[in-house]
């Protein structure tokens, strides 16, 4: 199914879904957007947040559960979940989202983020302007979505052509048939016009192939990398598709059992008992984080582990550059 | 889910970063693109600073001391047990006989209401705070030198620079955000000089490496600036139009050369004449130094011996140029901005000067001696001169050196409060304890290492009962009869504007994510970049000739090695905070003392084995890691660590003009446990 949503009904879109759930939407919070909860503030479209929408599903740190001594018993109370609509997700990190789908969703699944999952209705933004960083055309995730969304946008003169992609974003349509109009076929291919122009952009920027990255990363010399690796972890918390945690009890006797964002590149990540660690040093650990996006992943999954969005080279704290492995000096 | 921006709470970088908060709770938190000098980018540390705010451990309720246990209390009983019995010491021993440690770690606000509540309340300037362990000699030194004891460029300069030189400064572990920035001059093509006793990973990265003895750092600074005299390597013009004294300095190191600093300080000559032309040639030339630099009995002098070299060299007052020593805590500048050290009122003004003008502002009689330093406060409690202590986020019995002693000066006050986040090893000695709020839960502002005053922004509720510190501190105020009815840390901020020449132009609604780098003196000035740029505000920056002096300890057969003592990337201070965060405590659970190969093997230690260490003030047990990355002859212990605290180690002796204790320095040995 495909509308057209005039510019001026975007926000009286969201208002009305906003009635029965919570909207998450890129916003501007002293001039910079993020992914936070939305309530009329004005919606900040322009980039793709620094941080990916992973963190409605995987968040930096969740409560799984609390616990209650009492009388020598444990009892366990479960917060619960909420319904969301999470508005203006760009193709990269939904992409993101099938390959977690995946990897989550092989036994033994994982309940606590398939439970947000469900509970998320989600709406993509293409992308007519890329951002400077990113390359998703190379990696195939964008800039116009080809993975399973509720709706998705793209903007075009006036609005945004609409494309429903389930029942849920269907439904959306239907219930609120005063604020969609039909989309002629001058605006569709107005709109592909547009993506096409997006892919364009992107088409002469320095990426690899995937053969070259994989060859890039054999030959690169990991230690002099991990050399000024400032261990910083930012590249895997920027991550869309990073998604290693690890859990722990806070509190005796009552208390809550945690589940916390976790990174590859800490040494304690890989160190087994007595202290030995098969990943001692930080350019080995680096390399690991590649191998697992270009070779693990997609041999678990059969998509890449990295979607092109360009965050890890944005947050480098030692500047290096993601993508040519090369040591500046 | 909310996102509040606000300020990174560990080193004094001060990055801008967003606290996510969902149902009233932390939850994470996340770099800010708009950020001028953090662009988005956060160390490990940074990226977790959410996760101890929600801690179970937080102090949620007053604790009053009720025989050997701490007991739960109200706020009303506390606050009158503490203002009970601070009047009762004074008017039994006078206002002399009290102190106050303030916190690096509260805000400017709060370091403000602290000094104030010293000066005006209590009638003493027994006021000071955790910069008299840091960088003392940074305030002494540089205020001499050059009139202003801060940083001298926004850190982003050091992109800018050509050579870099880099002493006592784990700075990749310590301040990364400013190693980004050398990093970054580095890969276009800056030459990098790195002196430390150990093998940092900036030192390993450096074009050249020097690794003095510890406390021998005036005999090599010194030897580069004779070779650079020598071979005509100073800005004369510079010398001439601006600074005074250089003659003296000339003649002082024209015996000091590498020759004979390689006998001091073990550094090879040929390298110190290398570093000498790196520097002395350089455009643009950029001294980082930190805690390996001022925690030494000739702290102030080295301090003015970095200043000599810049000065000499006329690296001052330029982007890309200047002297950037580090600071530990993100708003230990602002404490010492703000007055909480025993000498001066906010903005550097000296007691013995500006008591006029603070009696009339505050409308009462202030001391008008100079009170005692942090060390100086400790020894008084010791011999009983001093009875009461208020403690404010802060932990001397885990920071401060030989913590034996601490432990004895503490028990001896009649009175000890302390204000903190956590329970700590202080905190367990006090007779009234109060919970404050953490940076999450109150709005206020610090002054990065940069001089940059930036906001914090209250993102969720304090746990329990534990409040603001500002305002359990104008509780006490209006408890002392002085006027404190503040209603907003914003009206606190007024004040201080109105006080404090270099914050004149300082509100609220002018900070912003950007904040304001001081001196911004009128409400329309734009702050402050780069300093001294066309004048210094003594007029002539001053040279001061400054020669080697041995530290007080050094290895001798009872005690063969110099223990030194630091910090790791993944704790902070004595961890109260970091200890608590899952990935950092997971990534350095336990202590370990770094020992050279050479001795290890000499005295029979495997890695990861237990061994003791000891000095003539205590010894701990900990592991051994053996290194290379230490050199022989020398140890290495964090002194995050309460399991072995490196402090039980150090010694109490100070440098005679900023009082700061040597830390970098003990005689110590090692045996297998």
């Amino acid at each position: 199914m495909k509308a057209f949503l005039p510019k001026d009904n975007l926000v009286p879109m969201l208002t009305r879904v906003g009635r029965y759930m919570e909207v998450v939407a890129p916003i501007e919070v002293e001039g910079v957007a993020v992914f936070a909860s939305w309530s009329g503030q004005s919606l900040a479209l322009k980039d793709n947040p620094l941080l990916p929408p992973l963190e409605f599903f995987l968040p930096q740190r969740e409560t799984i559960f609390r616990y209650v001594q009492d009388s020598g018993r444990y009892s366990f109370e479960e917060a619960a979940g909420k319904t969301r609509l999470i508005f203006g997700i760009r193709p990269c990190d939904l992409r993101a989202l099938a390959v977690l789908d995946s990897i989550f969703g092989s036994p033994p699944l994982d309940q606590i983020y398939f439970d947000k999952r469900r509970s998320t209705v989600l709406v993509a933004l293409n992308c007519n302007e890329p951002g400077e960083s990113c390359f998703c055309e190379h990696l195939g995730s964008g800039p116009k979505c080809s993975d399973s969304v509720d709706l998705q946008l793209t903007e075009i003169a006036g609005g945004y052509v609409i494309e429903t992609g389930s029942p849920a974003g269907i439904l959306i349509l239907k219930e609120h048939p005063e604020i969609f109009l039909e989309a002629s076929r001058s605006q569709l291919l107005e709109k592909d016009e547009l993506m096409k122009q997006a892919k364009e952009v992107m088409k002469d920027r320095k990426a690899r192939s995937l053969p070259e990255m994989k060859e890039a990363i054999e030959k690169a010399d990991w230690n002099a990398l991990g050399r000024v690796c400032l261990n910083c972890g930012s590249c895997t918390f920027v991550c869309p598709v990073c998604h290693c945690f690890t859990i722990q009890d806070l509190g005796v006797p009552d208390g809550e059992r945690i589940r916390c964002r976790d990174t590859c590149l800490l040494s304690g990540f890989s160190r087994i008992a007595g202290g030995a660690n098969p990943r001692a040093n930080i350019g080995d650990r680096m390399k690991n984080w590649y191998l697992d996006k270009f070779e693990y992943i997609p041999q678990r999954t059969g998509l890449l582990g990295c979607v092109g969005c360009g965050r890890c080279s944005r947050v480098c704290l030692a500047e290096m550059d993601r993508w040519s492995l090369e040591v500046r000096r | 889910m909310e996102k509040v921006h606000t300020t990174c709470i560990y080193c004094g970088c001060g990055c801008g970063l967003f606290l996510h908060v969902e149902d009233g709770r932390v939850v994470g938190a996340s770099p800010s693109p708009s950020h001028p000098m953090s662009l988005g980018r956060l160390c490990i540390k940074g990226w977790l600073v959410g996760e101890f705010v929600g801690h179970p451990d937080r102090l949620r309720h007053p604790l009053i001391r009720k025989g050997d246990r701490l007991s739960r209390a109200s706020w009303v009983e506390a606050l009158s047990t503490t203002v009970a019995s601070l009047r009762a010491i004074v008017d039994k021993f006078g206002p002399d006989s009290l102190g106050i440690l303030t916190s690096a770690k509260g805000t400017n606000e709060e370091n403000y209401l602290l000094m104030k509540l010293a000066r005006a309340g209590l009638k003493t300037n027994n006021v000071d705070h955790v910069a008299r362990l840091c960088h003392a000699p940074t305030v002494a030194g540089l205020s001499y030198a050059f009139g202003s004891g801060a940083m001298t460029n926004p850190i982003s300069s050091l992109a800018q620079a050509t050579a870099i030189l880099v002493v006592g400064s784990n700075t990749t572990e310590q301040h990364p955000l400013v190693a980004s920035y050398i990093l970054e001059a580095r890969s276009k093509g800056a030459q990098l000089l790195v002196a430390d006793p150990r093998k940092t990973q900036l030192a390993d990265l450096a074009d050249l490496r020097l690794a003095p003895r510890p406390g021998t750092d005036i005999a090599w600074i010194n030897a580069l600036l004779n070779v650079i005299i020598r071979e005509n390597l100073i800005d004369q013009e510079f010398i001439d139009a601006r600074t005074e004294g250089f003659d003296a300095v000339r003649l002082n190191v024209s015996g000091c050369t590498p020759e004979a600093a390689e006998k001091i300080s073990g550094i090879p000559a040929q390298d110190l004449a290398n570093a000498a032309r790196v520097f002395g040639s350089a455009e643009r030339g950029a001294v980082v130094y930190a805690m390996g630099i001022t925690q030494h009995t000739t702290g102030t002098d080295n301090v003015q011996a970095l200043a000599n070299l810049v000065l000499a060299t006329g690296n001052i007052g330029r982007e890309g140029t200047g002297l950037y020593p580090l600071r530990g805590h993100q708003n230990v500048q602002g404490a010492c901005d703000m007055g909480a050290l025993p000498d001066l009122y906010c903005g550097y003004q000296k007691v013995t000067q500006a008591r006029q003008k603070f009696e009339q502002a505050w409308g009462t009689k202030l001391p008008d001696k100079p009170g005692l330093t942090a060390l100086e406060m400790l020894a008084a409690a010791e011999d009983g001169r001093l009875k009461g202590l208020f403690i404010v986020g802060e932990n001397p019995m885990m920071s401060y050196p030989d913590s034996s002693r601490v432990k004895k000066a503490l028990e001896a006050l009649e009175f000890l409060a302390v204000c903190d986040i956590f329970p700590t090893e202080t905190s367990e000695l006090a007779d009234v304890v109060l919970p404050g709020a953490s940076f999450a839960e109150k709005d206020g502002t610090f002054t990065s290492t940069e001089r940059r005053i930036q906001r914090i922004r209250r993102a969720v509720s304090a746990p329990g009962q534990a409040r603001a510190e500002w305002e359990i501190i104008s509780h006490i105020l209006r408890r002392l009869d002085v006027p404190a009815d503040y209603t907003s840390v914003a009206e606190i901020m007024e004040e201080i504007a109105s006080l404090t020449p270099q914050y004149g132009g300082v509100h609220y609604n002018r900070l912003g994510t950007r904040g304001l780098q001081w001196p911004c003196p009128t409400p329309d000035h734009p702050g402050t970049g780069v300093l001294h740029a066309e004048k210094f505000s003594i007029g002539r920056a001053r040279f001061r000739a400054v020669e080697h002096r041995e530290p007080i300890e050094v290895a001798d057969n009872e005690y063969p090695l110099i223990l030194t003592t630091g910090r790791s990337l993944y704790h902070f201070h004595t961890g109260t905070m970091t200890r608590r965060t899952s990935l950092l405590e997971r990534e350095l659970p336990l202590p370990a003392v770094e020992i050279n190969l050479e001795d290890a093997k000499s005295l029979g230690i495997r890695n990861s084995q237990p061994v003791i260490v000891e000095t003539r003030r205590g010894s701990i047990s900990l592991e051994a890691k053996v290194t290379e990355d230490v050199p022989k002859g020398i140890i290495f212990v964090p002194f995050h660590f309460c399991e072995a605290p490196a402090n039980i180690l150090t010694a109490q002796v100070l440098d005679p003009q900023s009082k700061i204790p040597e830390f970098k320095v003990s005689a110590a040995r090692i045996r297998r446990a």
